[in-house]
């Protein structure tokens, strides 16, 4: 048995000398498209599905055929480490997540979070990026293959109940300023990208620069995701001198008050935090479990691997003065390791 | 790139080279699964079970066994790929349980970056394994750092230049070392720059001194007291800012005195010091946590707690800085706040609380007269009051 398979396994290997001097074959030798003609062979198990690639098949196609949307891609993408195919080439497609945690032995993936703030036509100090700017950014990754995946997903896959690309990163966007609207939006749905919008409540509707819960509830319709930025925008970390009561009270206010108005308007609590200034601290996690948050976030620049303390995740604030290289440098999706 | 895809891409380039014939082979076999098919599932199917073979030899078991899941969707009843199959997996759960076996000692010991990586060791080979990860998220704490010291017309841009090649990084040293916000350095204070995930040391001293030696401590080798430099590290003379952290748990518990959190300190110089007891530095840290918790303690009326803390540090060392003094004060305190507590118990007619309270400064020092002479008021009065009531 094993004989026979490495003899035949060298004869596919003689055939495939013989192949690559016959002339490629032409997409229009074989327009297996336009006939209906037998489903291209697969053979399938429950992990997997091995097929060959048909003349015009991409990752998408592919994914639309046997993992039941062409936003599985991805996953045909990281497994084959390929991004395109030729006619009849082998394609392995696995039908499920094969590594939840990104561990490999080589290192483990990181997942980088994007925090923005405003956007106008022209920069203005650090946190007011030029429009141009934005959308240079969220095309640089859609041409360099980042899949922007939610802030939900990613949370799920720090519970280890989903896999994330090999390029996922996040967006998020912070305080709820009315210029999301106007120029982050068109870009994002423009490329496909999703978001999540952290706001403090104080600021929702106060004026002109801030979005209204009328904007959060069509921005959540459209597919954004709305989460919490506490009520004042405050320091969450105890202050010197400040009582235990004291702090709990304002505790109370900076976390369930804005529980409550994502309740009355839009018939949901938020279940992620953004902490103020990124500022944290040990004693300050407890109270965000309580209030009912299961994740949130601080703004110190480095990505998250899956296995990241949920309450304790980390962002990368992109400014206004930073360089298409210098915005580069905070999409590393993988650490090395040597884990073998 | 991880180092899977990097593999697939050599799997790739030869499935391109067979590309031409393998079309040829597709055409012929719309019937797959009829008699026909096994000449084109055969030499599919060896193939992976070649790469299947090759990469156990290699030991990279997780992708073997999906090598050898790939080899079964193709050839489903191939028996002997579904034995290998089941070894492998044997062979992998094995490999697992032990490494987290080794993980969870490992933490017992307080040695944090050897489980770290144990854990994240069983993860490689079985990434969806609960255990693993929840011991890597929850118990597990990455303290991986230099320390620096700062020096004159430093700027923590600058610092970020120089470890990370991107000044925007600062903002990491900024939040590690708590900083305030717009931070003036004083030279000779030490900062701790912490690694980055995904972002290589790029100072040439900076790098991480031989990781897998530093990580791994030959397990039935205690490691001495004192430590000694890290194998490996290259910091040549003359430049000695950079020194790598000696033991998580000390630099822990150093952090966590750093930002007054003494409980968490205690905790964490405990573990220390239970791998290496009377380890000086460890005493050291205890002390002056068991110091600083004692006052912040006094500060905030804790008279009891206070005391307590203080009775530990002086089973330390008994002269302490001005410890003795510290107790003293808790005690008198201690002593006037019972005392006063009585007096506004009394005032408010609840004789016997305010006789209990008294009996506590009683308790305390035995020669305060005050509180004798109220005890016996209150006593006097109470039995006046039960006799009315008899009546």
């Amino acid at each position: 048995m094993t004989t026979r398979a490495w003899v035949l396994a060298g004869a596919a290997l003689l055939l495939g000398a013989c192949a690559s001097t016959a002339p490629t074959p032409e997409p229009t030798a074989t327009p297996s498209s336009a006939r209906p003609g037998p489903r291209p062979a697969a053979y399938q198990s429950q992990d997997f599905v091995v097929t060959f690639a048909q003349p015009g098949d991409t990752p998408e196609t592919l994914a639309e055929r046997y993992l039941g949307g062409a936003d599985k891609a991805w996953m045909i993408e990281d497994y084959t480490g390929l991004r395109a195919f030729s006619p009849g080439q082998e394609v392995v497609i696995p039908r499920g997540p094969w590594n939840p945690a990104g561990v490999t032995p080589g290192g483990y993936q990181i997942v980088p979070i994007l925090t923005y703030h405003n956007l106008a036509e022209q920069a203005k100090g650090r946190l007011v990026l030029a429009a141009a700017s934005f959308r240079e950014q969220m095309r640089y990754l859609k041409t360099n293959g980042y899949r922007v995946v939610s802030l939900a997903d990613f949370v799920e896959f720090t519970r280890l109940n989903r896999q994330l690309p090999q390029r996922a990163v996040v967006l998020t966007f912070d305080d709820g300023y009315h210029a999301f609207k106007d120029f982050a939006y068109p870009v994002l749905k423009e490329l496909g990208f999703t978001a999540t919008l952290f706001i403090y409540t104080d600021w929702v509707g106060a004026g002109r620069g801030a979005l209204s819960w009328n904007d959060l509830r069509e921005l959540s319709a459209a597919g954004f995701d709305i989460q919490a930025h506490t009520k004042t925008h405050a320091d969450l970390r105890r202050a010197t001198g400040e009582t235990e009561a004291q702090y709990a009270r304002r505790m109370q206010a900076e976390l369930e008050q804005p529980q409550e108005l994502f309740n009355r308007n839009l018939g949901h609590r938020s279940q992620i935090l953004a902490y103020p200034y990124g500022r944290w601290e040990e004693g300050l996690l407890p109270k965000v479990k309580e209030y009912g948050y299961i994740a949130a976030f601080s703004v110190r620049r480095q990505g998250n691997a899956s296995f990241v303390r949920p309450l304790t995740g980390h962002r990368s604030q992109i400014y206004s003065e930073m360089t298409l290289d210098d915005f580069v440098r905070n999409l590393n999706v993988f650490q090395e390791e040597n884990l073998r | 790139m991880s180092g899977a895809a990097r593999g697939w891409l050599a799997a790739a380039a030869l499935a391109l080279a067979l590309g031409g014939c393998a079309g040829m082979t597709a055409k012929s076999d719309p019937a797959a699964g009829g008699p026909g098919a096994a000449t084109a599932r055969d030499p599919l199917a060896a193939r992976h079970r070649q790469q299947a073979e090759a990469l156990e030899a290699d030991a990279q078991l997780r992708r073997a066994a999906e090598e050898w899941k790939i080899v079964l969707t193709i050839t489903p009843d191939d028996a002997k790929a579904r034995q290998a199959l089941d070894a492998l997996r044997a062979k992998i759960d094995r490999a697992v349980t032990e490494r987290i076996d080794e993980g969870r000692k490992a933490l017992a010991r307080g040695v944090q970056v050897e489980a770290r990586r144990k854990f994240l060791t069983a993860l490689a080979l079985d990434p969806g394994n609960r255990a693993a990860f929840d011991a890597l998220q929850n118990d597990t704490r990455e303290v991986e750092f230099m320390t620096y010291t700062v020096r004159a017309g430093d700027t923590l841009t600058a610092i970020a230049q120089r470890y990370y090649g991107d000044r925007s990084r600062s903002e990491v040293i900024w939040e590690t070392n708590q900083l305030p916000p717009n931070p003036k350095l004083t030279p000779g204070t030490t900062l701790k720059i912490p690694e980055i995930p995904g972002v290589p040391f790029v100072h040439p001293e900076a790098r991480r001194p031989a990781p897998v030696v530093a990580a791994v401590p030959t397990p039935d080798v205690p490691r001495p007291a004192t430590p000694a430099p890290a194998p490996g590290a290259t910091a040549p003379a003359g430049k000695e800012e950079f020194t790598s952290e000696v033991n998580p748990l000390l630099a822990e518990a150093r952090e966590a005195l750093d930002r007054n959190d003494y409980g968490d300190a205690i905790g964490t110089i405990d573990k220390f010091l239970v791998g290496k007891p009377g380890d000086r530095e460890g005493l050291t840290v205890k002390k002056q946590a068991l110091y600083g918790q004692a006052k912040s303690q006094l500060d905030a009326k804790q008279y009891s707690e206070s005391i307590q803390s203080l009775t530990v540090l002086a089973r330390l060392q008994p002269d302490y800085e001005d410890s003795s003094a510290l107790l003293k004060q808790a005690r008198v305190r201690m002593i006037e706040q019972h005392y006063t507590q009585g007096v506004r118990f009394y005032r408010e007619e609840k004789l016997k609380e305010a006789i209990a309270e008294w009996r506590l400064v009683l308790e305390m020092d035995p020669g305060h007269a005050n509180a004798r002479r109220n005890i016996d008021q209150a006593e006097k009065l109470l039995r006046g009051l039960e006799q009315r009531m008899k009546k």
